[in-house]
């Protein structure tokens, strides 16, 4: 109830501001308005049967229409939504003709439940207004805002019959559509009133958006065409991201001509993506605001977004060019930062600390100071330790920092690299692959692991295979994850005989771990490779039913899928 | 040898832990229930595959249900094993039911318009399809191979001489009935494929003692008319649709162009067609122009021809009473209602040209064409879907084969499958 009277409020606050500047019944004369001005103060500072009194002094000086509605709102404060209903009574037979009245008499009637007099109310107006579209827009409008969808239906189809169309109820026709869960019509309502007034895009969005996903094409037919206005596509993208399918929304916008407004929608676009995290498509629109009016900051935000999406290469194109144009120190300052942490990313040390030596200027000490610790993590994806802790000798670390942990790894300190490693927060693959390992053992040291993941750093793939095949020796609770890592180098390196014994020696000792799930991947695609296609299937088929909750299993069965496409040709 | 041999333990233990514990998409249920709901909603992982696992449990023998209009039309399974598996490795989701729950359904059921109609046999089903037509050629085979539904390839030779009695259902491939090659000779005359296509017809022709390849295809046309009259279940779908039409109305005439037989089509063919002998269509116009890239006024979008083409819209399926409708409520199971049109040779059917007592499936709201066809003829019954490629639209020649594993959940592909397994729903009729 509370609720209802709230947006009983609201309608009436927009509808009597509307018709303030709008409508105005005649002139009002001087002391009316400050009456008018008192009452408002009173409904302001919460004194409803002081704003009531001054109300109704103010109609009777002149002020009809926005005497009424200030009534009507100060009785629906004191929910006495009723008691308004006495004065419009006199009012409306004073002016017969006054859209304004007749519509709150309307909506407080239907607001407080007396329908059969609204109804006949509207028989009133339309007596009195027979030619007009108001008393039909008007009653269906306050009927609709009730949530009475079939008794807004009926008054609809009266105005077809009476006046021959609906042409000026677009709005109430489509939201009445959508209303009644008539979906395919509401979709061709709106674009009607889109293609009319554009800017309806947002009620259509939210009033479309619990189309049932059977039904959605027809929305996408209906305002995702090249014939559908603007507003309707722009709409229809949101809707997408809002039923989950960002990309699709894009797809939509994409293609649009470039001018401002284009770019405008893609930025309203953009925060909506942004909204639902979706950072592979929300690159693609920050990238294409930026082709479209380049501009060092928006450069600087798409390099952002493209790092947290992992497009680190375009995040570095993107990053550089942030700084291009006259130099400008605070840019720098701003994009350096970026631009470092892609390099790093990308284990371009040396450039990095190339990159740093020249922006060490706009950085100034401090600055550049706080991107050693960038420095020493390009060193570390580089594999060269010593260069690592050179450059964070002048930068002390928390204990929890990444660069402290990995050094810790290399040293094999693991007990020091896992608690280092679990603490830091920058999404970051490998720091995930290694904790996968290190979260399995209790062991607080292991030169080992350490000597395999230096050389995996250093690119060195036939010592880290040694190393974690030694590490599986060492450290049985970690065999099947070690084993899986040697396995991985040996089938890139293509030594496929090699890695496939090591599939199954997975699959067979430690069935149940979660390496299994990848050992069958793996040894099935090569028995597929090399045409045993009975073995290929029998190993899918066993990934799937021992692992069903494996991450796997899609790709196993897209396996079986081409196994199946294989044995019918 | 002995990592051979302690991962083949390895196997066999995990077998035997699914097969008790039975795990499905993620949700252990430790005991077994006593049926497998496959929810065809939009709840269910992979549509197409929820096809495929009925289709296997038919073939083990297992009665099965199809619940018109209840979750999308889904299918009511016995808790076996075997079923649980093949749910498992093809990704489809099932909801284990115990005796109250399907009580419930029932009583759900009896309420509203839905119905519950048993599948009792698998359907053996033959692919008319060009021997070397690799399975992504043709959208029914695509649906067949990824459900696991097994078909046999057949052509001109086995429908010549074989005994069709053996099938309980036919799927035409694009072909053209009328012997025309769909009149591409204009574009694709010298294309390797192409060439190869015509002297395989030319040579299949003269194997049965036809002069040329319209004679030919309007003996097979005869013959796929013969095997439905006597209670079999023919679907086609894009060309194969108009073109075995017109070659069944135009048996004794002559409708082919010179590309195609050395002689002009018969300026009076139109006068000349006898529909009595068709089973969809009466009164139609054949486009007898050879330039002109369509066979005659029952394709409402004449895709090919320029001046002609209409575009794309969406097609709504009808819904139908699940108890007094039965057939046609199992045609348009789907977990949509209203689809993306899609081209093909002949995408659509001219509504003015449908025989009375033809049962439209499906329709572009307000447009003079409709997409999706049913009807009987004989004892038997035929389905025409118009479109080449539900999942592509524009499919052009030479396009890149629609991927199912894209699509597991297509409404498109659901009304082809819809097709496979509706004649498992009632008695094989006798063919004689």
């Amino acid at each position: 109830m509370i609720a209802r009277r709230s947006r009983v409020r609201r309608l009436v606050y927009v509808i009597g501001g509307a018709l303030l500047l709008t409508r105005p019944l005649a002139a009002q004369p001087d002391p009316a308005a400050a009456v008018l001005t008192r009452a408002m103060d009173a409904e302001n500072q919460g004194r409803p049967r002081e704003a009531i009194a001054a109300y109704r002094e103010a109609i009777a000086r002149g002020a009809v229409i926005p005497g009424v509605l200030g009534l009507e709102r100060a009785f629906s404060l004191v929910a006495q939504e009723d008691s308004v209903l006495p004065a419009l009574d006199t009012l409306v037979a004073r002016f017969p003709r006054e859209a304004a009245l007749r519509n709150a008499q309307l909506r407080a009637l239907v607001a407080v439940g007396r329908a059969t007099e609204a109804h006949r109310a509207f028989d009133a107006w339309r007596v009195v207004d027979p030619e007009s579209i108001d008393p039909y827009r008007d009653y269906a409008r306050v009927l609709l805002f009730n949530g009475r969808m079939a008794s807004a239906d009926t008054v609809l189809g009266e105005a077809v019959r009476r006046l021959g169309s609906t042409r000026g109820m677009l709005l109430e026709v489509a939201q009445l559509r959508a209303g009644l869960g008539r979906w395919t019509e509401a979709a061709s309502a709106w674009r009607e009133v889109m293609q009319a007034e554009s800017y309806y895009e947002m009620a259509a969005f939210y009033s479309m958006q619990p189309t049932p996903v059977a039904l959605r094409d027809s929305v996408r037919e209906w305002w995702g065409v090249a014939t559908a206005p603007l507003g309707a596509r722009q709409a229809l993208a949101q809707l997408e991201v809002a039923w989950g399918a960002p990309r699709r929304g894009w797809e939509l916008l994409a293609a649009l001509p470039v001018r401002d407004t284009t770019v405008a929608i893609w930025e309203q676009f953009a925060q909506e993506v942004e909204r639902v995290e979706a950072w592979g498509v929300l690159t693609e629109v920050v990238v294409a605001i930026q082709r479209a009016r380049p501009s060092s900051a928006q450069a600087l935000r798409a390099a952002r977004i493209a790092t947290r999406a992992g497009a680190d290469t375009l995040a570095l194109r993107l990053a550089r060019e942030a700084q291009q144009g006259p130099v400008d120190e605070r840019r720098v300052a701003e994009a350096v930062p970026v631009e470092l942490e892609t390099l790093a990313r990308l284990g371009r040390a040396a450039e990095a600390e190339r990159v740093l030596a020249a922006a060490s200027k706009s950085l100034g000490p401090e600055g550049t100071r706080r991107q050693a610790r960038t420095i020493a993590m390009a060193w570390i994806r580089a594999g060269d330790v010593d260069r690592a802790r050179r450059a964070v000798r002048e930068a002390p670390l928390e204990d929890a920092d990444a660069v402290r942990g990995w050094l810790a790894l290399y040293d094999g300190e693991i007990g020091t690299a896992r608690t280092a490693l679990r603490q830091a927060d920058a999404p970051d693959p490998p720091r995930i692959e290694v904790l996968a390992l290190l979260t399995r053992t209790t062991a607080t040291q292991s030169r080992t692991i350490g000597a395999a993941y230096l050389a995996l750093a250093r690119g060195d793939s036939t010592r880290a295979e040694r190393a974690f095949e030694q590490v599986a020796t060492e450290l049985p609770e970690v065999a099947s994850l070690a084993l899986l890592s040697a396995a991985r180098l040996q089938a890139a390196r293509g030594e496929s005989a090699g890695a496939a014994e090591r599939w199954a020696l997975i699959v067979a000792q430690y069935g149940s771990t979660p390496e299994a799930a990848e050992a069958l991947l793996e040894w099935g695609r090569l028995a597929r490779r090399t045409g045993d296609r009975a073995a290929a299937r029998a190993r899918f088929e066993q990934l799937i039913l021992t692992h069903p909750t494996s991450a796997l299993v899609p790709q196993a069965r897209r396996e079986l899928d081409g196994l199946a496409m294989e044995e019918r040709r | 040898m002995t990592v051979m041999r302690q991962s083949l333990r390895a196997v066999r233990l995990a077998l035997a832990v699914v097969s008790s514990v039975a795990a499905l998409g993620g949700v252990v249920t430790p005991l077994a229930a006593q049926h497998l709901l496959l929810p065809m909603d939009a709840v269910q992982a992979n549509h197409l595959k929820a096809y495929g696992v009925t289709f296997s449990a038919l073939r083990e023998g297992v009665r099965s249900e199809w619940l018109l209009n209840y979750r999308g039309g889904a299918f009511l399974l016995p808790d076996v094993p075997s079923l649980r598996r093949a749910a498992l490795l093809a990704g489809v989701t099932v909801e284990p039911m115990d005796a109250a729950a399907v009580r419930a359904l029932r009583g759900e059921m009896t309420e509203g318009n839905m119905d519950a109609v048993p599948l009792e046999k698998a359907p053996r089903i033959a692919v008319y399809t060009p021997p070397d037509a690799p399975p992504w050629d043709d959208a029914v085979t695509l649906a067949l191979t990824y459900a696991g539904i097994p078909y046999d390839a057949i052509w001109d030779d086995a429908v010549l001489d074989t005994d069709l009695s053996k099938y309980d259902w036919i799927h035409l491939h694009h072909e053209d009935f009328t012997g025309q090659q769909h009149k591409l000779a204009a574009v694709y005359r010298d294309a390797p494929w192409f060439v190869r296509s015509r002297e395989r017809d030319l040579a299949m022709a003269r194997r049965f003692g036809h002069a040329d390849i319209p004679a030919l295809k309007k003996a097979v046309a005869d013959r796929l008319a013969a095997f439905v009259s006597r209670g079999g279940f023919l679907f086609a779908m894009c060309g194969s649709t108009e073109t075995l039409e017109l070659a069944l109305a135009g048996r004794d005439v002559d409708i082919a162009g010179v590309a195609a037989d050395g002689s002009p089509v018969d300026p009076a063919a139109d006068g000349k067609m006898d529909w009595t002998r068709a089973m969809a269509f009466a009164g139609a116009t054949l486009e007898m122009a050879p330039g002109v890239n369509a066979m005659s006024d029952i394709d409402g979008h004449q895709v090919n021809v320029p001046l002609r083409r209409q575009p794309l819209g969406t097609f709504a399926l009808f819904g139908f009473s699940a108890k007094f409708d039965p057939v046609a409520s199992m045609l348009v199971q789907n977990h949509r209602t209203v689809l993306r049109d899609y081209f093909g040779v002949t995408t659509s059917f001219t509504r003015n040209r449908l025989k009375p007592g033809v049962t439209i499936l499906a329709e572009e709201a307000g447009a003079p064409w409709v997409k999706y066809v049913h009807g009987s003829f004989g004892r038997g019954s035929w389905t025409y879907l118009g479109g080449h490629d539900p999942e592509d639209p524009q499919h052009a020649v030479g396009a890149p084969p629609t991927d199912l594993a894209l699509h597991p959940n297509s409404p498109g592909y659901r009304l082809i499958l819809n097709n496979v397994l509706f004649p498992a729903a009632k008695q094989k009729p006798l063919k004689t």
